[in-house]
């Protein structure tokens, strides 16, 4: 080889190693590890709102059991629609208007139909039906929306006249307010998704069942097996199921057929495991305005009731008839 | 290639021993006597005059350059602090203002928007859609600068998980409201209580910590630069004792040169406080008219929202309002105090005082005042039972309503708050214009001194020649 091949072939070899540098780099960057790659906002699980005033088992009523010895659903004989002087009903008829405590979210019973903007529903109609018979003008109603928790308070207070508010007549309730004779039957039942497999209460054992806080229904479920969820309004139930925070929502079928009818994919399912006869509550000591609002049903099941519960509940609960009113 | 006395390179040979020690030492020694050479020709030549004046004309220029380049700095700082103030800092905080107060409307304007009759729906639907587009796009930009704090950076994190979710509920609600079902109500309280537990206290800390960092910057931009001051009364003292020396030297009473540099030196410090302190003021100002009074306001009209949603969410909320009613009294108590004209109004009273937005409170009070007495009629006619009066006095736009009032409070307020943005732009421009060429003006003005120095200095010594 001459030299110059020599100097050349060097020269070759050099440019070979030259070009391996970059491959070497490479190779080396290959072998360290690289880390992980950075992450700046990590991994983001939402987080579901849920509404105001969420709770849980309704505390101990008074810590004694409930007395269920006493008639509940037995009233005051009605003593005829006339009104004396000085009466509670006078002193209605002179107000000019009726105060009646209501629902506003209880589909079909009593809530607020934004396309009028009126209050609307079965309990509705049955306050103003008092209102057409002391006032004789269905309209002189003011409504007073009120909780379930809220409505011994009211009638205590003296803030409303009477509460036509899917209320529950029962012994321990007796003691402290007047109730009216039973104007409607109901029974506590299941709500559930359609998809759920789940036929009735005793399904349910450790899952979230909701209810209104202070109604009878939140005391049933925590007596039977479910985990009870208190919420402030019954519509806050559904907003629950649907937002599947609660497997299911317990209460009269009432309410449940309301929220049926709102959402098409839960359904009522299971017997009524409880009798729930609704009456209208009144003041305590109001026994005038007992008597007379217990006259006033009478006409109301002769005459107006099927129409009522054929506008409301016939078409999700199927045909029913008056409940029968009992004295003591 | 070799040193003396040594190598650096392995011997050519290529045996591979390397013979760097002795050469090492070698030249760490001949640089050891090279400085010591140094400092003895420059104590023997300190000793004589020439000697000692070239020493005392290269630390004077130093110095001169020294201060010139630090004072440069010092200005261009302080220009780009309150040019930043302008350009950066404050309009980022007003987008933090905007996410706060665009939401507190919203959560008011999607209450009422479910309550109104259909004719009013449009218009109100039409606000809320309005004020969650602002909040969007205000979050996106107060973003970008939340990403330096982290406590900034976590309730933006917070806000934008929660916001689609809340009007996720609130289409709900809305869907729901309009084929007739009370579900729809329930859907709007869980949005707005999502509103108030979650969105807007991250809004209100993102809020609070961006106004803080405005408070931080604009304290910056004001501080007085004392080093820099120090070190140019420094060179003002050193220039008198040099030329001091020169004439007791030489019994010249004036060196042109050293004047020429002491002129330039005092004519650099003269504007630099002259313009400090009108900036100072200026960034004082704006920060007291200005962004201190637009944040007093923003907190004003943010609570007067909050009642808004307190007011109309009560009715929303029938029978279970009770809570909003009490969040309505003690907001419009904590806006207005006892009278109407104390609280937070009264305070943005006092200090909109004899300033341009005066009369936007004065009628701000006045409108808070109408508001309450149109809550007041509501509240009877709720209490009565009468809902259908109580939602049109809340609602429609009639003078004697609550919407009337509130809308005229607000727009007032807002009004207030751009007066007091206004007021700030005013002041700090005024502030970034003090400051107009002062950083080249110390930079001319330094490389002047230094030239006369070395001319006045170089005269005398070539009189030793």
């Amino acid at each position: 080889m001459t030299p110059g091949a020599e100097r050349h072939a060097r020269g070759h070899l050099r440019h070979r190693l030259i070009a391996l540098l970059p491959v070497l780099g490479l190779a080396m960057a290959a072998c360290v590890p690289a880390g992980e790659p950075r992450e700046l906002s990590g991994q983001v699980v939402a987080e579901r709102p849920q509404p105001a005033g969420v709770g849980g088992a309704p505390p101990e009523e008074g810590g004694e059991a409930v007395d269920d010895d006493c008639d509940a659903t037995a009233s005051l004989e009605p003593d005829g629609t006339e009104i004396p002087e000085g009466s509670t009903m006078a002193k209605i008829r002179d107000r000019g208007h009726l105060v009646a405590g209501v629902d506003q979210n209880t589909f079909l019973f009593g809530f607020h139909n934004p396309a009028t903007g009126q209050l609307e529903g079965f309990d509705i109609d049955i306050a103003r039906e008092i209102a057409g018979a002391v006032l004789g003008d269905r309209d002189r109603v003011r409504f007073h929306t009120i909780t379930s928790a809220e409505r011994i308070p009211a009638l205590r207070e003296g803030d409303v006249d009477i509460v036509v508010r899917t209320m529950t007549v029962n012994c321990a309730r007796r003691e402290n307010i007047e109730f009216s004779s039973v104007y409607f039957e109901a029974g506590q039942r299941v709500l559930v998704p359609k998809a759920s497999d789940v036929t009735g209460l005793d399904d349910l054992a450790g899952q979230r069942v909701c209810a209104a806080e202070g109604s009878t229904s939140l005391r049933n479920i925590a007596e039977a097996a479910p985990e009870p969820v208190s919420v402030p309004n019954w519509s806050d139930c559904l907003v629950m199921l649907q937002q599947r925070q609660v497997e299911a929502v317990s209460t009269d079928d009432t309410i449940l057929a309301g929220m049926a009818e709102q959402d098409p994919t839960t359904e009522v399912v299971g017997e009524p495991f409880t009798e729930e006869p609704y009456a209208i509550g009144i003041p305590p000591g109001d026994e005038d305005m007992v008597r007379y609002v217990n006259a006033v049903l009478e006409d109301v099941r002769d005459d107006r009731w099927d129409e009522l519960y054929d506008r409301w509940i016939e078409p999700v609960l199927g045909g029913a008839s008056p409940p029968e009113a009992r004295y003591r | 290639m070799t040193t003396p006395g040594g190598s650096w390179n392995t011997d050519a040979d290529g045996s591979g021993e390397p013979t760097r020690t002795p050469g090492y030492r070698a030249w760490i020694s001949g640089l050891v006597e090279l400085a010591q050479q140094a400092f003895r020709r420059l104590t023997v030549s300190a000793a004589r005059t020439p000697g000692r004046l070239s020493m005392i004309a290269a630390g004077l220029v130093t110095l001169t350059l020294l201060v010139g380049l630090v004072s440069t700095v010092m200005a261009q700082g302080k220009k780009d602090a309150v040019d930043g103030l302008l350009e950066h800092r404050e309009p980022v905080t007003a987008e933090a203002q905007r996410v706060y107060s665009a939401l507190s409307d919203a959560e008011a304007t999607a209450a009422a928007a479910l309550l109104a009759e259909e004719s009013e729906t449009e218009r109100l639907r039409e606000r809320y859609e309005d004020s969650i587009a602002q909040a969007g796009a205000s979050l996106a930009k107060a973003s970008a600068s939340a990403q330096d704090v982290p406590a900034a950076a976590e309730q933006v994190d917070i806000i934008g998980q929660q916001l689609p979710v809340y009007t996720g509920l609130v289409e709900t609600a809305r869907a729901n409201d309009r084929q007739g079902f009370p579900v729809g109500a329930s859907y709007l309280q869980e949005a707005s209580e999502l509103m108030r537990s979650a969105i807007l206290p991250a809004a209100e800390e993102l809020y609070e910590l961006e106004t803080d960092r405005l408070a931080e910057q604009q304290r910056d931009a004001r501080s007085v630069p004392v080093f820099t001051a120090l070190l140019a009364l420094g060179l003002v003292a050193a220039l008198l004792a040099t030329q001091r020396y020169l004439r007791r030297r030489t019994n010249r009473v004036l060196n042109p040169g050293l004047v020429v540099a002491t002129v330039a030196v005092l004519v650099g410090l003269l504007w630099t406080s002259v313009a400090l302190v009108v900036h100072g003021v200026q960034v004082g100002s704006g920060q007291r008219d200005g962004t201190e009074q637009a944040d007093r306001l923003v907190s004003t009209r943010i609570v007067a929202l909050q009642a808004r949603a307190d007011q109309t969410m009560s009715l929303v909320a029938r029978g279970d309002g009770d809570r909003h009613t009490e969040g309505f009294s003690k907001l419009s108590r904590q806006l207005g105090g006892s009278d109407g004209a104390g609280g937070l109004l009264g305070e943005v009273r006092e200090q909109a005082a004899g300033g341009p937005a005066e009369e936007l409170v004065n009628e701000a009070i006045e409108n808070s005042e109408s508001w309450r007495r149109a809550d007041e009629r509501i509240r009877e006619h709720s209490d009565e039972g009468d809902y259908g009066a109580a939602v049109e006095l809340a609602i429609s736009g009639d003078d004697e309503g609550a919407a009337q009032a509130f809308h005229a409070l607000d727009d007032n307020l807002s009004q207030a708050i751009a007066e007091g943005r206004q007021d700030f732009v005013d002041s700090t421009t005024t502030a970034s214009r003090a400051l107009h060429a002062l950083p080249q003006g110390l930079a001319v003005l330094s490389v002047v001194a230094a030239l006369g120095i070395t001319v006045g200095v170089g005269e005398r010594l070539r009189e030793y020649r």
